[in-house]
């Protein structure tokens, strides 16, 4: 039978992968290293990295809470490490093994969610801010330092249907918070019902609530202003640059301030390599080899010794660096409680339906 | 009688680009010379050359393949018994346990088995995702193969029996060629389906076992590149040959019979 040669080497092909080297289970955003970082890692330990992606916080909780294992290092976002330590999910980090640490700007440590950076240690940051089209904003003459510009119909009439907001009720409700001076974490309900007034009037000004193609949509230059990520601006005057275009894609820090997303290694409780892992980790500690991802993709960077491997044009941009004053408007998003949960899902329903 | 003529002409055009546009699109644009990939640039062979070098990519088709070749071929065989089966006794019970597969949400399937093969300490892996979509494969093979078998002339099988042929023989030289287009279409259905599924791959799949639909997901929050274009047009240009070749080993597949 001629079934016994296909069935052979299919066999093998599922039994080889088991006899493995040293290997690194890193569970990351896609086109999160610098693959040059990557090579100098697995050199210096003599191992091999092998990355698995995930592309939603959510999906990595999934995933782990019903009991998926084998990855040594992730990179969950901000408070998702919160629910990552109450589930049990992750183990403490050894401290002995984390000289590189003290590379880290204190004001990155220290959360809430993991007093004293017991499980996490921060990797990468984004904000949360407005990016826009510069050539048109000048035309239009409108500010580009202050929410109000995606909030003030005074302002939207002038780019009515140019505009997207991200499609995050979080994200949104922080940066009306922010507009009307409150903190991003607010709970007071009042509050909230004033920030879902204050969106449902600007939202016939919005072209769109949009959390994916508004990368490109700046770069075609259909929309002029976005509510959107700092690592997704850069991503698209990059893009914009590549293709030639007449105009910039430029990041505006609203002075009112924003919101703050910080990612942060962890190490899962079962990893197969927790010496690896702790390796990894310091290595990512490491100033030269932080910068080399800000570089890579525009993100910011909660590393000091980083600052010197930075490419100049990206060391003064708000969002990589934010300077003191701007650091203190910063704010990383609490989790909610299932009772504000509920309270903000129905005013995002109420708005979405709105016309 | 002419004009109902150029009415049904105009509703299968309509109908056929509808199928077939966005994927000429899809291939077009894998020659777009611009990583933007919004607006024609210009022609270049660039994302092919790119996706020849990239590792990741083509770990992942062969995953992809790989194991959308092992879910095939088992859950043929499994489904076709099914499908005798569940021709020949007609047992209440069967129907319901060979279908429910199909029928219940995906993701709750993808849930169920993570959580099964956590259980069993299985380490996830190509092993785990193979099993999995073997499991939801089995149900359509068994669909198709039924299917075939219920427009069987049962006299054929009586007669090979009354020739002398043991149930066995009657089985591999009658029953089975008679069938085998059902059989091609449901192997071809099973590859099919476990090449482009997602949510079950995706919460069965382990720390380092990346298939093509992963891999081109987590790439969606980075903006698509052509590269993606390139690879869609190279699985079509596969997906187009196995039925070629299905065709040739089963000419009756096209045929209406």
């Amino acid at each position: 039978m001629k079934i016994r040669h296909l069935v052979l080497p299919l066999l093998l092909a599922f039994a080889l992968p088991a006899a493995a080297a040293d290997k690194l289970f890193l569970y990351n955003w896609n086109n999160y290293i610098a693959p040059e970082t990557l090579k100098r890692f697995e050199a210096e330990c003599k191992c091999e990295v092998v990355q698995t992606y995930y592309s939603d916080n959510e999906e990595l909780l999934a995933k782990l809470a019903a009991g998926a294992k084998g990855y040594d290092v992730m990179v969950p976002t901000g408070n998702t490490v919160e629910a990552l330590i109450k589930g049990g999910q992750l183990q403490p980090l050894d401290r002995s093994k984390l000289p590189n640490l003290r590379n880290v700007d204190p004001a990155y440590l220290n959360t809430s969610w993991d007093p004293g950076n017991k499980y996490s240690v921060p990797y990468a940051m984004s904000t949360t801010i407005l990016g826009y089209n510069d050539a048109k904003m000048k035309e239009l003459g409108l500010p580009t330092d202050t929410w109000a510009v995606i909030f003030d119909p005074k302002y939207l009439a002038k780019v009515k249907g140019r505009v997207t907001v991200l499609d995050s009720s979080a994200e949104l409700f922080a940066a009306a918070f922010k507009y009307l001076g409150y903190p991003a974490n607010d709970v007071d309900e009042k509050h909230w019902r004033e920030a879902a007034e204050l969106i449902k009037k600007a939202k016939p000004y919005w072209a769109a609530f949009n959390a994916s193609s508004y990368i490109k949509e700046l770069t075609v230059g259909n929309i002029w202003l976005v509510h959107g990520y700092s690592n997704d601006i850069f991503q698209a005057n990059q893009d914009a640059q590549a293709a030639g275009r007449k105009f910039r894609i430029v990041q505006g820090m609203p002075k009112e301030g924003a919101v703050l997303a910080v990612d942060s290694m962890v190490i899962h409780k079962s990893a197969p390599r927790p010496d690896l892992a702790h390796l990894f980790i310091n290595f990512m500690l490491d100033g030269k080899n932080s910068a080399e991802l800000t570089n890579l993709i525009g993100s910011g960077n909660p590393n000091l010794d980083a600052a010197k491997h930075i490419k100049p044009e990206l060391k003064a941009l708000p969002a990589v660096f934010p300077p003191k004053e701007v650091a203190a408007k910063l704010e990383q998003l609490n989790e909610l409680t299932p009772a504000q949960r509920r309270l903000r899902n129905r005013l995002w329903t109420e708005i979405k339906a709105a016309r | 009688m002419r004009k109902r003529r150029a009415a049904l002409w105009t509703a299968a055009l309509v109908a056929y680009a509808f199928l077939y546009l966005p994927l000429a699109i899809v291939v077009v644009y894998s020659f777009n010379d611009s990583r933007l990939n919004a607006e024609w640039v210009g022609f270049t062979l660039d994302w092919y050359r790119k996706l020849a070098h990239n590792e990741e990519m083509i770990a992942a088709a062969g995953n992809s393949l790989l194991i959308a070749f092992a879910a095939s071929v088992v859950s043929t065989v499994l489904g076709t018994m099914a499908g005798v089966a569940m021709h020949r006794y007609r047992m209440r019970l069967l129907p319901i346990l060979v279908l429910t597969p199909i029928a219940i949400p995906e993701i709750l399937m993808g849930v169920a088995l993570l959580i099964f093969f956590v259980l069993l300490n299985v380490t996830l892996g190509l092993l785990s995702v193979a099993l999995a979509h073997i499991a939801f494969c089995i149900g359509f093979v068994a669909i198709v193969v039924r299917a075939r078998l219920a427009g069987m002339d049962e006299s054929l099988i009586e007669a090979a029996r009354d020739c002398g042929a043991t149930p066995g023989k009657a089985f591999w030289r009658i029953t089975l060629p008679l069938i085998m287009p059902g059989v091609v279409a449901g192997a071809l259905m099973a590859f099919t389906l476990s090449i482009d599924d997602f949510v079950i791959t995706f919460f069965t799949a382990g720390a380092g076992t990346v298939t093509l639909p992963l891999q081109i997901y987590s790439m969606i929050k980075i903006a698509v590149t052509p590269e993606v274009n390139a690879v869609s047009t190279l699985l079509m240009l596969l997906t187009l040959l196995l039925i070629v070749v299905a065709t040739r080993i089963s000419p009756s597949l096209l045929r209406s019979s």
